[in-house]
């Protein structure tokens, strides 16, 4: 401070030219910003694609992208557009990824076996219908022009909670891939950044494959933090502090774990819901006029017939015994009025029965036996086969 | 509103054209003033209310001052102009309506409206004894209370209610001062505007700038978006004659600007933000940590509030350069130091040079005698240590630099720390007590500064845990800096340097960045 009144221009180097202009000679030209920009945007646009010809990606009759990875858009981006026209993809929430079983568990798998036709398993955990709408939306292109199968699971309107209709402020998964409108759902309280930066991931491609290489290979965290990424040990050391950044780069997406203890029939979860005493539950149903998930399904309809594709609907298999009888007309009445409005919009539906009580995990799960009734279920039912033949 | 968002993307998406269209015609300063009011307002917009207040207060005061003779002219009863009347007689109405409302209007008004009441009745002196002191002193008042109450207040009535609550004296907390029970906030950037507004009324009782007499110019000047927040701290003397007309559109403003708003982007998100993850996990909790981990991580901090700053001035020069302003430049190198007061003209320079004229040459500078020089020295330091926040970290932080400052004085002008001393032995030996008194900067209490000390102390044999990526890039900057003021430095200078520099700082920050995260210096 003081040498300031005597020392004011000490040690700065300047030219004799200019005024100071900083202290790096990062100044640019405009031609160096144009070169520095073609550059970058060559980078950011043959990276995506040059990377997925290096990856190997194998995915097999059965494949569903792995619990860990459910975020990842950009491989179910890449996973639906490596689908053949041959196989029906089946589009829907965990329920169709199959929560408590193994992938040779779900319902895309057991529909392939009753039916003779492959169905892919398209479903992402924890997605719900209005950010199925975004993840459809933004990275379901390849299921334009073709056969599609939407599950439809009507646990998204058994209470304002789950509906996202609430004003409390709520957390959730797959923010990125809902509406970012301020006020479209008022439990979502997001500030205007980060409302812009998941829009910014959801359309711009190049984000989206940013994030593929952070969630696949430095554990859903980018690489400065996956250097100080620390042991559950006590002390907790941070074992990545010394590894060579670039080293967790295999160019292999993993697999499901081979022998995944929470899903499966060995699993500790697979289980019937009632298994552990719990009794029938009172819902709050949120009628279909005022639920917000229910608009996205409408609107995730009209997209997909929009795209062309030729959509079935499957309506359930919601857990009907886990309902309290006082409120199975409320039920029935929502579902009645879900199915009239599918069939208005002749789209091929398909509602089958409620399993056996023992066949549920939980609401809407059913387990690997219940996953097989009902494909063999919806195999059998007339809408189905008309549908799969025309 | 933070320059590393995409909010601030959008608004300069939209300000930034809008000035271009407005360049020639009367709008670009409202459109300037109204781009800052947003950018302010996007905080929290109650905030306006007291940038506002500030700006039209320091207006009125300077205009005011205006009014009175020079205090080497005659007496002021025989100048008294029409304007000092009326104001005298406005100063007494509205004393007395606020006097009234005090008295007859809402409790939790009152302490506002009584506060209000005073600062009037100076004005009611000032416009009566037609004192440019007078005025000078209301402007001081006014922003140093505004400061005083919402940075520090809470922190002295903490620690008189500490000192004399064993004698029944307990002090209410200032938020019960606040009107209709108004959340109290410390207002971000009030330590900005507020020394750069008090700065143009200082300038004018010196005669070293000239009254603004368009409120709005004024007003832009307090509030300039790209330096409001953070500075830096620009004189009015400098600032006020580039609004007077717009700059002419130059494409190398341009691309100055977005340059340099590119190097800031990439100190702010690549470095020291990564940077704070490891020092924050340490810091929050220095006990459970070992000397190595302490020592890392006090270094760490050293960069981390370095790139921060230095990033957030960088990016607020460069959006001024895009519309062809020029702010000074605050940062310099400091780690290539060779001194400590060397390193207080390169470290924060608007900051530091606005204390070196408005506290420490007022107060006599260095030119009555080694005492009052050191003395000087020592309340300057002080003074500045306290202006970076309410709490006795920062007085010893700021201590400790007065002490580095004043038992290096005389070392630094010796012949033989010039010419004998290994220029990298001064510069190891200038970080090494700046990093030092980092500590008592960065550690939440003094009790954790102090901890810190202690367990740095304790020598042990454990890793420091730092990740060899976040090395490599702070030595990386290290050695550019380095290079930058060595014999070489055309190196940098080379075009294809600068564009492989360039890349990969873009791309560097598109595939990693470590994400957002405020500026360290907004707290301030």
């Amino acid at each position: 401070m003081e040498s300031n009144t005597s020392n004011n221009n000490s040690k700065k180097p300047t030219t004799a030219d200019a005024p100071v202009f900083g202290v790096n000679e990062m100044r640019l030209s405009w031609r160096q910003i144009a070169i520095t920009t073609i550059i970058v945007i060559g980078v950011m646009a043959v990276t995506p694609s040059a990377w997925k010809h290096a990856e190997r990606f194998e995915t097999g009759p059965n494949y569903r992208i792995p619990y860990a990875i459910s975020a990842d858009y950009w491989l179910y981006q890449r996973r639906a557009d490596s689908l053949s026209q041959l196989v029906i993809p089946v589009v829907g929430d965990s329920v169709v990824w199959g929560e408590y079983v193994r992938k040779e568990g779900t319902l895309s798998h057991f529909l392939s076996q009753e039916s003779g036709r492959q169905f892919a398993n398209c479903g992402v955990n924890g997605v719900f219908p209005l950010a199925l709408e975004g993840l459809v939306g933004q990275y379901g292109q390849a299921f334009s022009n073709r056969k599609v199968i939407l599950q439809c699971n009507i646990l998204w309107l058994s209470s304002p909670k789950a509906d996202l209709s609430i004003d409390s402020e709520e957390t959730f998964n797959h923010t990125e891939l809902v509406t970012q409108r301020f006020g479209a759902i008022p439990c979502y309280r997001a500030d205007a950044a980060t409302r812009m930066g998941a829009f910014m991931n959801t359309h711009i491609g190049f984000y989206g494959f940013v994030n593929h290489i952070n969630t696949v290979y430095y554990g859903q965290q980018s690489l400065p933090r996956w250097t100080l990424q620390e042991s559950d040990t006590d002390p907790p050391t941070r074992p990545n502090a010394w590894r060579n950044p670039l080293s967790p780069l295999t160019f292999q997406v993993p697999g499901e774990p081979i022998d995944d203890p929470a899903r499966g029939q060995n699993s500790r979860r697979h289980h019937a819901w009632n298994s552990r005493g719990q009794a029938p539950s009172h819902f709050e149903w949120v009628p279909l006029e005022k639920s917000l998930q229910w608009g996205a399904t409408k609107r995730l309809i009209a997209l997909l017939k929009s795209r062309g594709a030729d959509v079935l609907v499957i309506l359930g298999p919601f857990n009907e015994h886990m309902i309290a009888d006082d409120q199975m007309l409320e039920y029935r009445s929502i579902k009645g009025n879900a199915a009239s409005w599918f069939r208005s919009q002749n789209v091929a539906l398909v509602m089958p029965d409620a399993l056996p009580t023992e066949l549920y995990a939980d609401a809407s799960h059913p387990l690997t036996d219940g996953y097989q009734l009902l494909a063999r279920e919806i195999a059998a039912d007339a809408v189905f086969k008309d549908w799969l033949k025309r | 509103m933070l320059f590393h968002t995409l909010p601030f993307f959008v608004f300069m998406l939209i300000v930034l054209p809008g000035y271009y269209l407005l360049r020639k015609t009367a709008f670009w300063i409202p459109w300037l003033l109204a781009a800052s009011y947003v950018f302010y307002g996007w905080w929290n917009p109650y905030y306006l209310l007291l940038i506002v207040y500030s700006t039209a207060l320091d207006y009125l005061l300077v205009a005011l001052m205006d009014h009175c003779p020079p205090p080497s002219e005659a007496s002021a009863a025989s100048k008294r102009d029409r304007t000092l009347n009326i104001a005298l007689v406005t100063a007494l109405a509205i004393g007395a309506a606020l006097l009234g409302g005090a008295v007859l209007g809402p409790i939790t008004l009152r302490p506002t409206l009584i506060v209000f009441a005073c600062l009037d009745l100076m004005m009611a002196l000032g416009a009566f004894f037609a004192s440019r002191r007078i005025w000078l002193a209301i402007s001081l008042v006014n922003n140093l209370t505004l400061l005083l109450f919402f940075k520090y207040a809470r922190f002295v009535i903490e620690n008189v209610n500490a000192v004399l609550g064993s004698r029944g004296i307990h002090l209410p907390d200032p938020s019960t001062l606040m009107p209709y029970g108004a959340t109290y906030v410390l207002p971000v950037g009030i330590s900005f505007f507020t020394f750069q507004s008090m700065s143009y009324t200082i300038d004018f009782y010196l005669g070293k700038a000239t009254r603004e007499r368009n409120i709005l110019r004024f007003a832009t000047f307090v509030c300039f978006f790209p330096q409001l927040m953070a500075g830096p701290i620009e004189r009015a003397r400098q600032m006020l004659p580039q609004f007077q007309k717009a700059p002419p559109f130059n494409p190398r403003n341009l691309s100055d600007g977005i340059s340099l708003f590119l190097v800031g982007l990439f100190k702010k998100l690549a470095l020291a933000n990564y940077l704070s993850l490891y020092v924050d996990r340490i810091y929050d909790n220095p006990g459970k940590y070992d000397s190595p981990a302490l020592i890392a991580a006090t270094f760490a901090f050293a960069w981390q509030i370095f790139f921060d700053f230095s990033g957030y001035t960088d990016m607020a020069r460069g959006v001024a350069k895009m519309m062809g302003f020029e702010l000074m430049l605050n940062f310099n190198n400091p780690y290539l130091a060779t001194g400590l007061g060397e390193f207080w003209s390169r470290w924060h320079i608007s900051l530091s040079s606005w204390f070196r004229d408005y506290v420490y040459i007022p107060l006599g500078g260095n030119r009555k005698g080694n005492f009052a020089t050191y003395r000087n020295l020592f309340i300057t330091f002080l003074v500045s240590g306290i202006w970076h926040g309410a709490s006795w970290n920062f007085a010893i932080w700021g201590i400790l630099h007065a002490v580095g400052v004043m038992l290096t004085r005389e070392l630094e002008r010796s012949p033989f720390y010039r010419d004998r001393v290994p220029k990298l032995a001064k510069q190891a030996a200038v970080f090494a007590y700046v990093c030092f008194a980092w500590i008592f900067f960065r550690a939440a209490t003094v009790a954790d500064a102090f901890t810190v000390i202690r367990r740095i102390g304790m020598a042990a044999r454990t890793s420091p845990q730092i990740p060899g990526l976040m090395l490599a890039m702070v030595c990386a900057i290290w050695g550019y800096q380095w290079l930058y003021e060595s014999k070489v430095r055309n190196v940098l200078a080379n075009r294809y340097m600068r564009i492989a520099i360039a890349t990969a700082m873009i791309l560097y920050l598109c595939f990693c960045s470590s994400g957002g995260g405020a500026f360290i210096y907004f707290q301030f």
